[in-house]
């Protein structure tokens, strides 16, 4: 879960890391007073995605009859789908030079690893790899093997040192306070030699939610940002990405919900959704919010609900597709195919109500499509 | 053969007493796992299914019962504790299945496992099952038959599809193991490679993939080496737009190298035999099976 930068640089702060002195103003709320000596500023769009930058997300200021009239473009500018609610106000600084430095989670490291670029700023992708190094487990940070990795790419001794030792203070915050990700872009170097986190990209881990306050706020604030429908279905733990199909996809298990996917679009159809439900109960209730919001979602034409259960039973999920179907209204076609432990009682309880289960994917899958088509 | 469990695996069960222990209990033991302890701090002296003793401490259940083997069913802030304990008690093996876990505790579990030799197959996993021998997880028995293909998934119940599909076709397993959707892994692919490699009756390997991640460059570069034994595969997500997480922590397109098409691009390149969808699993599979090992192709 992506924090806004104002709220990455208030966790930076509170470990120690310079960060310029800002101002937050909330949409609808009055402009900050600021003394005509505080100008120039930066007027900087607070939204979660990448990329801000390059599509005039932050703007240089000269004076107050400016400032309100860029803020106002900025509330009502979507940046990656998304229009900030509040946008945080800024010194201009008067940056030296631009570097790259991140801590992240690797599979590769078998935990964090370092990145760091001596050139950053908004076109670090197209730039050469950053160095890296790989940690691993947070307490086997090394100043001296990061110093070995610096020397090549870095050569201002003195900025290098500070590097080594905010890398390292950065390492522990993610690994205390749940980050999944912490890049700062640009490390900005202020005349006179100071660093400076002049942008802040924080990711928290999610999973952490039962020991981290803000992790927990964070998760509850997205839940409010979704239609109530969806709202429900994370309510149940299930995940939800949005397609562009008209084939509702209910599965369970990540990889057989992509692979799912995978076969809707190689026969011919395409999917509506990822829809993962087995976090979620096996029983009516778990289901119930899924079938909904499908059922609501004018773009589904047809339903398919493909699951392989292990430790989830085959004889509840299909005693709970039986209970939804009784109280249904809607009247989009249902395609089903279960499998895994306890199927052989599957076809028993379909036949109560008169539906069937198909035995293969391949064969629900083709109904689906089939189906999707004619619904065209 | 197989892979770190076989008949002689004496499992103790963390979180016995739980809904999800005592479904295990009765589900592992009718396949042959053989159970000889619970462990439930506050439970010990009682028994769980029937008639497996619940101690209070793994070590406690390892001293009376020579449990070498622990599978963990504990809510995912337990997690940690529980597997840490496992480990300094000397398990060789310890299985976490439980998803939702922070992924700084699973570096510090990995981290400990490596640290007291300890095999770590989790967390967000079905564990691991070798066909006709014993079973650590929920996966549904009929799915699987004895054999010399190594199974390994990122996914849990695309790893069921894909066993039933070999089993139905006639092709058995060594060993299927799931390594999880985290980006952190107990065991990684490139771990349970090497476990296969070493395998004398696992004579190709079945990798069942994602996008997201560098797990499949490992999977190229082990079947680039010329000792290596044939690979068949099947990447999963063709259809995932990029910077989306589909469902596993890792299953995100972060960078062009994490998409579908390269993966493919990359495993295709390195030898290995990939599968276009699930109906390609078993002919990708025959295929692998067919071929010869580079070494033997050489000589």
């Amino acid at each position: 879960m992506m924090m806004l930068e104002c709220d990455a640089k208030r966790l930076l702060a509170s470990v120690g890391v310079n960060v310029p002195a800002g101002t937050i103003w909330r949409k609808g709320d009055s402009p900050p007073s600021l003394q005509v000596s505080e100008y120039p500023i930066a007027v900087k769009a607070q939204v979660r995605s990448g990329g801000r930058g390059k599509q005039g997300g932050v703007q240089q200021v000269t004076d107050a009859a400016a400032l309100a009239a860029t803020a106002n473009r900025l509330f009502e500018t979507g940046f990656g789908g998304e229009k900030p609610e509040v946008l945080l106000i800024e010194p201009w600084l008067a940056i030296e030079r631009e570097a790259y430095l991140s801590v992240a989670v690797d599979g590769r490291a078998e935990g964090y690893v370092v990145m760091y670029a001596p050139r950053g700023g908004v076109d670090i992708e197209e730039g050469p790899p950053p160095a890296r190094y790989p940690v691993g487990a947070p307490w086997n940070f090394r100043a001296h093997e990061l110093r070995k990795i610096l020397k090549d790419v870095e050569p201002d001794y003195q900025w290098r040192e500070k590097v080594i030792a905010l890398a390292q203070r950065l390492v522990r915050v993610a690994s205390m306070h749940d980050c999944s990700t912490i890049e700062i872009n640009p490390l900005a170097k202020l005349a006179g030699g100071a660093l400076i986190a002049a942008d802040a990209k924080v990711v928290r881990d999610e999973w952490a939610h039962f020991r981290n306050q803000e992790i927990h706020a964070l998760r509850e604030a997205d839940k409010g940002r979704v239609g109530r429908m969806l709202r429900d279905c994370l309510d149940m733990g299930h995940m939800y990405v949005r397609l562009d199909g008209d084939i509702g996809l209910i599965s369970g298990g990540a990889g057989m919900t992509m692979a799912a996917m995978d076969m809707i679009a190689e026969q011919g159809g395409r999917p509506a959704c990822f829809l993962d439900v087995s976090p979620g109960p096996t029983s009516a209730r778990g289901y119930r919010p899924a079938l909904a919001m499908l059922d609501a979602d004018p773009q589904v034409k047809v339903i398919l609900v493909s699951v392989f259960g292990g430790g989830t039973q085959m004889q509840r999920v299909a005693n709970s597709v039986k209970e939804l179907m009784a109280g249904r209204k809607s009247r989009k076609p249902v395609v089903c195919r279960l499998d895994g432990t306890n199927v052989d009682q599957v076809p028993g309880i379909f036949a109560e109500f008169g539906a069937h289960n198909h035995a293969r994917l391949e064969d629900a899958v083709s109904e689906a499509v089939r189906l999707a088509g004619n619904a065209a | 053969m197989s892979i770190l469990l076989d008949r002689t695996n004496r499992v103790l069960i963390q979180g016995a007493t739980g809904q999800m222990g005592t479904f295990f209990i009765e589900d592992a033991r009718a396949y042959g796992t053989r159970i000889v302890a619970g462990v439930s701090p506050g439970r010990e002296g009682t028994t769980v299914g029937g008639d497996v003793p619940v101690f209070g401490s793994v070590r406690a259940a390892r001293d009376e019962t020579g449990a070498d083997t622990a599978i963990v069913f504990v809510p995912p802030a337990a997690v940690l504790g529980a597997t840490i304990e496992a480990i300094e008690a000397g398990c060789r093996l310890v299985v976490a299945t439980a998803d939702e876990l922070p992924v700084a505790d699973t570096i510090e579990i990995r981290a400990a496992a490596r640290a007291n030799g300890t095999a770590f197959v989790g967390p967000n996993s079905p564990g691991l099952i070798s066909p006709g021998k014993a079973k650590l997880g929920f996966m549904p028995s009929f799915c699987y038959r004895e054999g010399n293909v190594g199974v390994i998934s990122r996914s849990g119940s695309l790893s069921y599809e894909g066993a039933k599909r070999l089993t139905m076709a006639g092709i058995g397993q060594s060993t299927a193991i799931g390594i999880g959707g985290d980006p952190v892994k107990g065991t990684t692919a490139a771990e349970a490679l090497e476990l296969f490699h070493q395998d004398p009756e696992t004579s190709a390997v079945l990798y069942l993939g994602e996008i997201g991640g560098s797990e499949e460059v490992f999977v190229a570069e082990y079947a680039s080496r010329t000792d290596a034994k044939p690979i068949a595969a099947l990447i999963v997500g063709k259809m995932a737009p990029p910077g989306k997480k589909m469902g596993h922590a890792a299953a995100l397109i972060g960078s062009k190298a994490e998409g579908h098409q390269a993966k493919v691009a990359m495993l295709r390149e390195a030898g290995v035999h990939v599968a276009n969808g699930l109906g390609e699993v078993v002919s990708a599979t025959r295929a692998a099976l067919a071929s010869r090992p580079r070494a033997a192709a050489v000589a």
